[in-house]
């Protein structure tokens, strides 16, 4: 039970998809200042995210190492999220038009977000059980989405905030990232 | 239909190039593997290696580096300690025949860089050498010990401590010593 | 002639992928603790960038619309796997600095983007002349990130150091809000070398 609690917190803080493994950036930058965009596409994610990490621990112990066929682990991968993105894909416009629309050309994009397949690939490199596997990609997810969810609320104050036009937009985002990363690294030595 | 068709055939086109380049790569790979292995190994001992003898074990691992004659010069095992202030710290330490230490390698760790990362540091690894598990009080100076902490990184420092005991322990239940210290 | 040599600069600097168009960042803050690292990254993306450029420039026309996208992520996939083994069988090295972001090449938005741009659309010689400028312009950007961090956070340059052993280094640079904060200054600084030019 303590092991896993140690992953939770560490997936969300210590280790921080965004501010500490550098991954998703992209869309961390590209994120909306509206929140209901941002959740929508955090949900979508940390869906995606746990599904892909789950599938991929199968494929690679039920598949991948039986049939010596490692080194298709990639292009196995990949293949997955592009699925699993296609179905978030069908599911959404059924479910929530409104969302689908917003969401845009972010929706297909999720399939090339690192943190999905980073999040899946340190998952078998740590050599996770399936249970963590999951537990930590969920939570992974999480730190992602309140990665996000921070920048967009920063985002806003920014636009308001007095900027020094060179630093204008994506500059001014890069330092406040730093910031952000920094106090993350506080965390550090939380998990003993 | 078809374009399922030209799927699966970029699909089998993929998988079976790659399945000869992982067919022409698997040799090499393992041989630069082991090369590493062999180069992390060389760091810790003062001398050259002739051959190295893998010994797995349950505990852990060991490398025997031996020379031409086949004469056992020195013995490293693989050895690790939970007690750093990020975590898992993983080490490759290096004795002589005599159980003597002459370095130590840390493979490893998520200390914090700066401070606690210094534990890879000649001037720190420099105290532990010729230091024997019985000669040597292994906690740090601040607990009353032999070892003189890192400054601001006690905590790695003590870590550092615990994995070359843990070390030393594995490599005197593997090979008993048959001369007194 | 004049085509080609538009395409190729272009890459470089009207058309940097990490400092015009935000792609690939990732790999770009991940990696850039040493100039070493940064030209190995650069190298083996422009590697993926130019195989997959070439294989979807000649095979676009043969390919569906509705498994265009699933095809070329299954190339681009491949040609990172090649570049994955070759990696770990001959600079093991490199493997170990660079880790999960070999294979996470695979979702460099920059390589997919080329494909869909430009490749898939353009004759073979124009898409490896692309792949070359834009292969370059993201190893430059690399470059320019990494040998700031090592410098200032390690005070070396390509392993090679360039101050004393016990001298303090800004350390910061060599973590993630070094990556951040510098990616975010050189965009900056390249903002304002641009605004001088237009100005004059």
């Amino acid at each position: 039970m303590a092991e896993i609690l140690l992953v939770i917190v560490s997936a969300i803080f210590v280790n921080n998809v965004v501010f500490a493994r550098f991954l998703g950036i992209c869309p961390y930058l590209g994120v909306s200042r509206n929140i209901e965009t941002a959740l929508g596409m955090g949900f979508a994610v940390t869906f995606v995210m746990t599904i892909a990490t789950a599938l991929g621990y199968v494929l690679q112990k039920a598949v991948l190492i039986p049939f010596h066929i490692e080194f298709m682990q990639t292009v196995m991968f990949i293949l997955v999220i592009a699925s699993l993105v296609q179905l978030v894909e069908i599911i959404l416009k059924k479910v929530s038009k409104s969302l689908y629309r917003s969401l845009g050309i972010f929706l297909p994009l999720i399939t090339t977000n690192c943190a999905i397949l980073g999040v899946a690939l340190i998952s078998i490199q740590e050599d996770y059980d399936l249970l963590t596997s999951v537990v930590f990609a969920f939570f992974s997810a999480m730190g992602f989405i309140l990665a996000i969810l921070m920048f967009a609320g920063i985002r806003v104050k920014l636009e308001e905030a007095d900027v020094p036009a060179v630093f204008k937009n994506v500059p001014i985002g890069f330092i406040s990232a730093a910031i952000l990363s920094l106090a993350f690294m506080g965390f550090s030595g939380l998990v003993k | 239909m078809r374009p399922i068709i030209i799927l699966t055939l970029v699909g089998l086109l993929s998988a079976s190039l790659l399945a000869v380049v992982d067919d022409l790569t698997r040799e090499p790979i393992a041989q630069a593997k082991a090369e590493m292995k062999r180069k992390a190994i060389e760091e810790i001992f003062p001398f050259n290696i002739d051959s190295l003898k893998t010994v797995k074990t349950d505990s852990t691992t060991f490398y025997e580096a031996l020379d031409k004659e086949l004469n056992v010069k020195g013995i490293a095992a693989e050895a690790w300690t939970t007690l750093g202030y990020s975590g898992r710290i993983e080490i490759l330490l290096g004795v002589s025949p005599e159980h003597r230490i002459f370095d130590y390698k840390v493979v490893s760790h998520l200390e914090t860089p700066g401070l606690g990362d210094k534990i890879d540091k000649p001037k720190f690894k420099a105290q532990f050498k010729d230091r024997t598990l019985g000669d040597t009080n292994w906690k740090v100076k601040k607990d009353g010990g032999d070892i003189d902490e890192l400054t601001a990184a006690t905590i790695s420092s003590r870590a550092i401590s615990d994995a070359v005991v843990r070390g030393l322990e594995f490599i005197n239940a593997q090979y008993p010593k048959t001369t007194e210290e | 002639m004049n085509e080609a040599v538009n395409i190729l600069t272009r890459g470089f600097v009207r058309e940097n992928p990490v400092t015009k168009m935000l792609l690939g960042l990732c790999p770009v803050l991940a990696v850039t603790t040493s100039a070493y690292n940064g030209l190995g990254m650069g190298l083996a993306t422009t590697f993926v960038l130019l195989g997959s450029n070439v294989v979807i420039s000649l095979a676009a026309k043969a390919i569906p619309n509705t498994v265009r996208i699933p095809s070329f992520i299954l190339v681009i996939a491949t040609f990172v796997t090649i570049v994955d083994l070759l990696i770990k069988a001959y600079s093991p090295e490199l493997n170990q600095a660079l880790g999960i972001f070999i294979p996470l090449i695979v979702v460099n938005c920059m390589i997919l983007g080329r494909a869909e741009a430009f490749a898939s659309r353009s004759g073979v010689w124009y898409s490896v002349i692309d792949a070359i400028g834009m292969g370059l312009g993201f190893t430059f950007a690399l470059l320019l990130l990494s040998v700031f961090r090592e410098v200032l956070g390690s005070g070396t340059i390509f392993n090679i150091p360039l101050v004393g052993e016990d001298a303090s280094t800004m350390l910061v640079f060599a973590l993630p809000p070094g990556a951040f904060a510098g990616l975010g200054l050189i965009i900056a600084g390249l903002n304002a070398l641009e605004k001088k030019k237009g100005n004059k």
